[in-house]
Order: structure tokens, then C-alpha cells, then sequence
């Protein structure tokens, strides 16, 4: 399965944080690396379509005082979601073999 | 300033899922954003997440079959229940003489004119309640926007029409006749019944022989007031078509205008029908009863 770039991000983003990984802090994972803004709408819209497809799980964590007492959505990469990061990992490994930005 | 874009932001999440809305709600006070940018974010997934239910047939079907052409229908029955009434009353009013109650024929003309009043309004407060109970079964993701656009129907329906009532009477120059009450008639014998609809929809706190007796007793409302809702729609100037077959009396709307007229009528009755069919056919409590 061919993810999209934002997916990736937000797959690898999810496997980093492990047991932390939840809505905000997954933005906030994806906006330190790539030092672009990543908006609510999209962050909610793809980790639905993520998990459409089987490539991770979700479900509602506890409540925290600094979130004022509301629930986190909580993120797990599925092996399925494993599968195809590595796939596409490696699929842009090999394209960018020889390439002149892949040589550090 | 950031306390309005806060209010906005919260007013904005309403259009989302209850838990998704408490997780933004988390995230925005976890990030520390500012009232503006809380308001944009949320209002960025507000319209990905109604983009995508756009994709379904569903909120379109309610657009076509009800918004576009029952909210037409009821704005001109609207405004044609205020004139005819309104000027009806006002006439009784200026003329208004106790001893008239002392003539049979007098009292029996006041009698037929409350009781047709009450019947055609009934009727309007019940199609528009049928209406927003079948919005919210259908779209009911999207009940908030066909909701507004229903409203907007309702309102602007009959822009560039008027009724034979406002062509021949005086009374209808005043602000009051002439623009506040047939408003007023539009919120509250349509806007208002079409969101205790939605909301009964939603709840479905209604059980199944209410849902059937009212659509039953809506229907017979409907044989008895069908002609209102006709006349509602043919003597407006704007849908008065020049040359067309009316009849010998040459008076569209009266029994012999051989327009087909009777369709409105069920357009307007098919939602009632989806209610009735839904209760008949399906299993399961009331509030089950989603298309």
C-alpha cells in the first residue's frame, strides 16, 4: 500500500512517540521536523483515513489538566501501519539512490 | 477581540462530533492558541469534515427533495396565510360591531374564517415539523447547513412575488402587514416547527404510534387544506402565468383552473409518508428510525 507523505509523517510521528503519541503532540512532532505549521483539520482528517485503512488505531484517552479536563485521542501504529511505512521508507530509499540531496 | 474569536471558535465546534469536539477543544488549550487562530483551525476542519459528508448522497438528496422545493412551497404559504388572514382580520377589526354576532350568517362567516385560519396554519406548522424530522433522518451530519439553507428558502422563497391580497389591498404599504408579520408567520408557524422536528429526530423521543398518528392525522390536514397551499403558489404575481388555462371563471385556483395543481400536495406530504412508511416497515425503537 502507497501512503502519502503526510501519512508517512504522521506514521512515523505516531511509532517516535509510542505510548504518547495522541493528536496534539503528534502535530507538534510533525511541526518540529518539518518546521512547517500542520493544521487541526488536516492532522484529524488523516489520522481518519489512517485509520480507515487499517494503518493505526485510536481511541479516547483520559482527561488532563492542562487540555481543561478533555480527553486526548490516542494514537497505536498497527503492524499493518509497521508494513507500510517501512515500504514506503525504503521505496524512497531506493528512488533517491545517486540523487545529489541523498549523498549525506 | 480574542474573547469574540473564542466564542466563535466554541460556536464553530458544534459542527463537529461531540468527542471530536471535546479532543480540539483539548488540543487548542493544550497548544495555548490564541483566540483567532483557535478560530481558524477549527473552522479548517469544520469545512474538511462537511467537504467530506458532501460526498454522500444523502445531504444532497435532502437538498433536492426538501430544502430547494418544500422550503419554496412553504414561504409562499407562509406569506399567503398572513395576507389572507391578516387582511381578513383587519377588515373585522375596523369594521367591528357587537351586534354582528346577532346575525347566523355573520357569526357563521367569523366561525369559518377561525376555523379555516387554524386549520391551514396547523397544517403549515405540520409540514414544516415533518420537514426538519426527515432533514435531520436524512442529512444528519449536515443538519446544521440544510437547516440554514432551509431557513434561507423559507425567507427569500417568495422574493419578487407578491399575492393578489398585496396587488388589490392598501393595507399591505405598511411595514408591519407588509413585511413583519408575514416574517413573523414564517418563524414561528415554519422555522420554529421545522427545528422542533430536527430535534425530535435527533432525541427520538417520539414512539412509533405518535409518529403514525401524527403523519395519519397531517395527511387528512392536508385533503382539507391542500387548496390553500395551491392558491398559496398560483396567485402569486410572480408564478402567474400569462395565457395559461385557467377555466370559464377565469380565476386560477378555483375548480376549474385545469392546471395541475394537486402534485404541491404531495411534494409537500412525501416527508409525512417517509415518517408514516418508517414506522409501519421498521423494527426497532423510534429513534432507530434514520434513512
Amino acid at each position: 500500500m502507497l501512503l502519502g507523505e503526510f501519512e508517512y509523517l504522521m506514521l512515523t510521528a505516531a511509532a517516535r512517540l509510542g505510548d504518547e503519541a495522541y493528536g496534539a503532540a503528534i502535530r507538534q512532532e510533525i511541526e518540529d521536523a518539518t518546521g512547517t505549521s500542520c493544521s487541526i483539520g488536516a492532522l484529524y482528517t488523516t489520522l481518519d483515513r489512517l485509520e480507515g485503512k487499517g494503518l493505526i488505531k485510536t481511541w479516547m484517552g483520559d482527561p488532563t489538566p492542562e487540555r481543561g479536563g478533555r480527553p486526548k485521542r490516542m494514537v497505536r501504529v498497527t503492524p499493518k501501519g509497521v508494513d507500510a511505512a517501512t515500504s514506503f521508507y525504503n521505496a524512497v530509499r531506493r528512488v533517491s539512490r545517486g540523487v545529489a540531496w541523498a549523498k549525506s | 477581540m480574542t474573547r469574540i474569536a473564542w466564542t466563535l471558535a466554541d460556536l464553530a465546534t458544534q459542527l463537529l462530533e461531540p468527542q471530536e469536539r471535546d479532543v480540539v477543544r483539548g488540543d487548542l488549550a493544550e497548544c495555548g492558541a490564541t483566540g483567532w487562530r483557535a478560530l481558524r483551525e477549527v473552522l479548517g476542519l469544520v469545512i474538511r469534515r462537511q467537504s467530506m459528508l458532501w460526498t454522500e448522497w444523502q445531504p444532497w438528496f435532502a437538498l433536492i427533495a426538501i430544502v430547494l422545493p418544500i422550503g419554496v412551497m412553504l414561504s409562499h404559504a407562509a406569506r399567503w396565510w398572513a395576507d389572507v388572514y391578516s387582511l381578513e382580520a383587519l377588515i373585522y377589526w375596523r369594521l367591528w360591531n357587537l351586534s354582528y354576532l346577532d346575525y347566523p350568517g355573520w357569526r357563521h362567516n367569523i366561525e369559518l374564517l377561525a376555523w379555516s385560519a387554524t386549520m391551514s396554519g396547523a397544517a403549515l406548522a405540520g409540514w414544516s415539523w415533518t420537514s426538519g424530522y426527515v432533514l435531520a433522518s436524512v442529512a444528519r451530519h449536515t443538519r446544521w447547513i440544510a437547516i440554514g439553507l432551509f431557513a434561507l428558502m423559507v425567507f427569500l422563497g417568495t422574493l419578487g412575488t407578491g399575492t393578489v391580497a398585496r396587488a388589490s389591498a392598501g393595507a399591505f404599504a405598511g411595514h408591519f402587514l407588509g413585511v413583519v408579520l408575514p416574517r413573523l408567520v414564517r418563524f414561528l408557524l415554519v422555522l420554529l416547527p421545522a427545528l422542533s422536528g430536527m430535534y425530535c429526530a435527533r432525541r427520538g423521543t417520539l414512539s412509533r404510534s405518535m409518529l403514525a398518528t401524527g403523519a395519519i392525522a397531517l395527511i387528512a390536514l392536508t385533503l382539507f387544506a391542500g387548496s390553500f397551499l395551491e392558491l398559496s403558489m398560483t396567485l402569486g404575481r410572480g408564478v402567474y402565468p400569462s395565457g395559461a388555462v385557467i377555466g370559464p371563471d377565469k380565476t386560477a385556483g378555483t375548480a376549474d383552473d385545469q392546471r395541475p395543481l394537486w402534485p404541491m400536495s404531495i411534494v409537500m406530504l412525501w416527508p409525512t409518508a417517509a415518517i408514516l412508511s418508517s414506522t409501519l416497515w421498521r423494527r426497532g425503537p423510534a429513534s432507530s428510525s434514520r434513512w
